[in-house]
């Protein structure tokens, strides 16, 4: 029966489902997991890179992106619909402030980025983007915020989420441990450990992992930092990763 | 990139309708229209609210052949109806409206007894002054949209509103060679009401217009004796005076003076008195005692 | 012959526009408003080609209103200028390009400080602690040059309001009898008697 109503994103099945967006919320749900976290100083993005092989070059970015001064990204799902999006969302982004003189509020950009991705679940012969995003930004209207979309263009507000494979386990370790109103420096090391108990692998390094968190300067400047490799590896240290993997090991 | 559902997703609003006319206008296929699109219009917006459109002359520049065609170095000049006298003014009684009736072509006296109060419906009434076909054609376009608002919304539309929905269609056409000087009134929710309206877009809400060439000899009679307070009879008649002596003085205005009371119940035509007879009624007057 | 003026203050901004509409030498109305109010903050002031002026800036209210009620915000009037100046510089570069001249007040709700833009229809766009638009900038401008002064009080500002208005009856051909007189402030925007 749902056969006849697979093919056509923009048919609804008599079950009253578009399966076609479905899959596509399917396929982000293998994706390696990205975490976003706000605290009252800022926001913490976080991702497990899966594709890993000592003969792949180190690129420093495939699931974090800068989108302008006062927003970051977090990718899970298709790397190619990814890129034609954040190319869209950075456009979108400067092309407000080339109007207002002012960066975008938060909320509107994820609210184009949504209005594009609805549209390819409704406009004939078009394929839904598969791929969610967690967006951390600044504006002056509600300071730190976080924010998650989904293929379908839904889009909701968050103090910490993720998305990708594992989001159970990782959502109820949230639950228990999110702290409201927790400092930067406890926001980090939540995502730390919540990725370290839920990722599949056993050792956790610089090679599996994307880092950045949107903060204030010392002056006040906000700024987005993405961690380099060195800084990753110490982090880890710092949080005692091996710790906790060896604990999770012994749960199991 | 470029989809369907790209297409309206961020729009602002549209800025006003303003036709533009390209070169030739004759796109490939040859079609010298104005289309719609032109006309900034989306297409989703209901066809009786699409200005009208014209089949223009095929040649490269209509404004130009126009500006070129009522010029004295043309050969056959066209000659556009333009003077006038025209008033109109609230007072507590509603709103009289008074004109001449001339129409001219350069020194031509081209005719003696045009209607220059447009009767949109039995509550508007507007007035002509610029070109006679100009504001005839547009008044009837007014009056068509008057009714289909009527038939959609169940109450009549209010004269700020009607008034409104011809400004912005002749500022669709402005700089194009349109000419209009009109006065909109009528009675609404709100009681008698006077706008101004003119082929520049503008459109202003006041208690007392005057229009037309012989427009600044109205005003100096008409500033001199309005009052809100003027009974109907005193009304009609300082409106009438007021014409009377534009046309005495203004070589482009003459012929009967049409006057007009606007009431709550819709207006009603007082009369149309030729300037002649009244020129000897009035000279047989008393003048008026300065102190 | 249109005057339009703006003055800065401690916590608001006073602007004025002459209420005179003409046509050639006659004088159509005298009780016009030669401004709108864009949202509850900002204000903005019109002058140039007849018909233009109140179609572009009533395009302009309408969507800062519309952007209100999409985006629950208010623009700025830092932004709101930077959008007025964009929209006039796509227009001159179009068929029929917009002639309006215009002043851009406002106040930030939160803090209260006042900005004043003036934007003329070649779309420049300057943040001013006081402008005029107009002949009155050859009677005005060195008047408030002499006199203004940061953190001014509102009675301050109506002075040096007076003091323009003076000088234009003194010595402007022009005879601009009336004024439309508003105040921005954190309260909104009202109409006060000069």
């Amino acid at each position: 029966m749902a056969r006849r109503y697979d093919g056509r994103t923009t048919i609804f099945s008599p079950e009253g489902r578009l399966y076609q967006v479905e899959y596509a919320m399917e396929a982000i749900s293998h994706a390696g997991m990205a975490i976003g976290i706000l605290s009252s100083e800022g926001v913490v993005l976080a991702a497990e890179k899966k594709t890993t092989s000592k003969l792949l070059e180190q690129r420093s970015h495939e699931k974090l992106y800068k989108l302008n001064d006062y927003m970051a990204i977090a990718v899970a799902g298709l790397d190619a619909d990814a890129n034609t999006l954040i190319h869209y969302c950075r456009n979108q982004a400067h092309s407000y402030t080339l109007t207002y003189n002012e960066p975008i509020p938060c909320e509107q950009l994820v609210q184009r980025m949504c209005d594009l991705k609805q549209g390819y679940t409704q406009y004939g012969g078009l394929r839904p983007f598969g791929v969610s995003f967690l967006y951390a930004g600044h504006d002056k209207h509600y300071g730190y915020q976080l924010y998650h979309s989904d293929p379908s263009g839904n889009y909701s507000g968050w103090k910490a989420t993720c998305i990708g494979a594992n989001t159970a386990n990782a959502t109820a370790l949230l639950k228990q441990d999110y702290v409201e109103n927790c400092s930067l420096k406890e926001a980090i090391s939540l995502a730390v450990k919540v990725l370290a108990k839920t990722m599949d692998s056993a050792s956790i390094g610089a090679d599996k992992l994307e880092f950045g968190t949107l903060s204030a300067q010392a002056d006040g400047k906000i700024i987005y930092r993405a961690y380099t490799a060195r800084e990753i590896e110490k982090l880890l240290a710092d949080e005692d990763v091996k710790k906790i993997l060896e604990e999770k090991e012994k749960d199991s | 990139m470029e989809t369907a559902a790209r297409r309206s997703v961020f729009s602002i609003l549209d800025a006003p309708a303003r036709l533009s006319i390209h070169g030739a206008n004759a796109d490939s296929d040859g079609d010298a229209m104005l289309n719609a699109a032109d006309l900034g219009l989306s297409s989703s917006a209901p066809l009786e609210f699409a200005h009208p459109t014209f089949a223009i002359p095929p040649i490269a520049n209509p404004v130009e052949f126009l500006k070129h065609q009522t010029s004295i170095d043309a050969k056959n000049r066209i000659k556009i109806q333009h003077g006038t006298t025209t008033l109109a003014f609230k007072f507590n009684h509603g709103v009289i409206v008074a004109v001449d009736s001339r129409a001219t072509g350069g020194s031509y006296i081209a005719s003696q007894t045009v209607k220059k109060v447009i009767e949109i419906n039995p509550y508007l009434l507007g007035t002509m002054a610029g070109g006679a076909a100009d504001c005839s054609y547009w008044e009837r376009e007014l009056a068509r949209r008057c009714r289909i608002h009527e038939l959609n919304n169940k109450e009549r539309i209010s004269v700020a509103a009607a008034s409104k929905l011809l400004s912005n269609m002749v500022y669709a056409y402005k700089g194009m060679g349109l000419s209009m000087g009109t006065m909109v009134t009528g009675w609404d929710k709100t009681g008698p009401q006077l706008y101004y309206v003119d082929s520049d877009g503008q459109r202003l809400k006041s208690d007392l217009f005057s229009v037309g060439s012989g427009s600044t000899y109205a005003y100096g009679v008409l500033d001199a004796g309005y009052k809100k307070d003027l009974t109907v009879e005193e009304a009609i008649d300082l409106a009438r005076r007021a014409i009377f002596h534009a046309t005495f003085r203004d070589a482009y205005s003459g012929g009967f003076v049409s006057v007009y009371h606007v009431k709550e119940n819709g207006w009603e035509f007082i009369n149309r008195l030729d300037v002649n007879d009244l020129y000897y009624q009035y000279a047989a007057e008393p003048k008026p005692k300065l102190l | 012959m249109e005057v339009l003026l703006g003055i800065t203050g401690k916590d608001f901004v006073l602007t004025a526009s002459d209420a005179t509409t003409a046509r050639g030498i006659v004088v159509q109305n005298r009780g016009e408003d030669k401004s709108r109010a864009l949202n509850k903050h900002n204000i903005m002031l019109y002058s140039g080609e007849a018909g233009d002026t109140t179609q572009f800036a009533e395009y302009i209210q309408c969507n800062t209103q519309l952007y209100r009620i999409r985006n629950g915000l208010d623009l700025s009037t830092r932004a709101v200028s930077s959008y007025v100046r964009k929209e006039l510089a796509t227009s001159l570069r179009s068929r029929n390009p917009y002639t309006v001249n215009l002043l851009v007040g406002g106040v930030d709700p939160a803090s209260g400080a006042p900005e004043l833009y003036w934007l003329d229809y070649l779309s420049s766009c300057v943040k001013l602690d006081y402008a005029a638009h107009g002949y009155a900038s050859y009677f005005c401008m060195s008047t408030m040059d002499r006199f203004w002064q940061p953190n001014l009080s509102l009675d301050e500002a109506l002075e040096l309001l007076r003091k323009c208005l003076a000088e234009l009856k003194v010595r402007f051909i022009g005879n601009l009898p009336d004024f439309t007189v508003k105040v921005v402030d954190k309260d909104g925007i009202r109409v006060v008697q000069i």
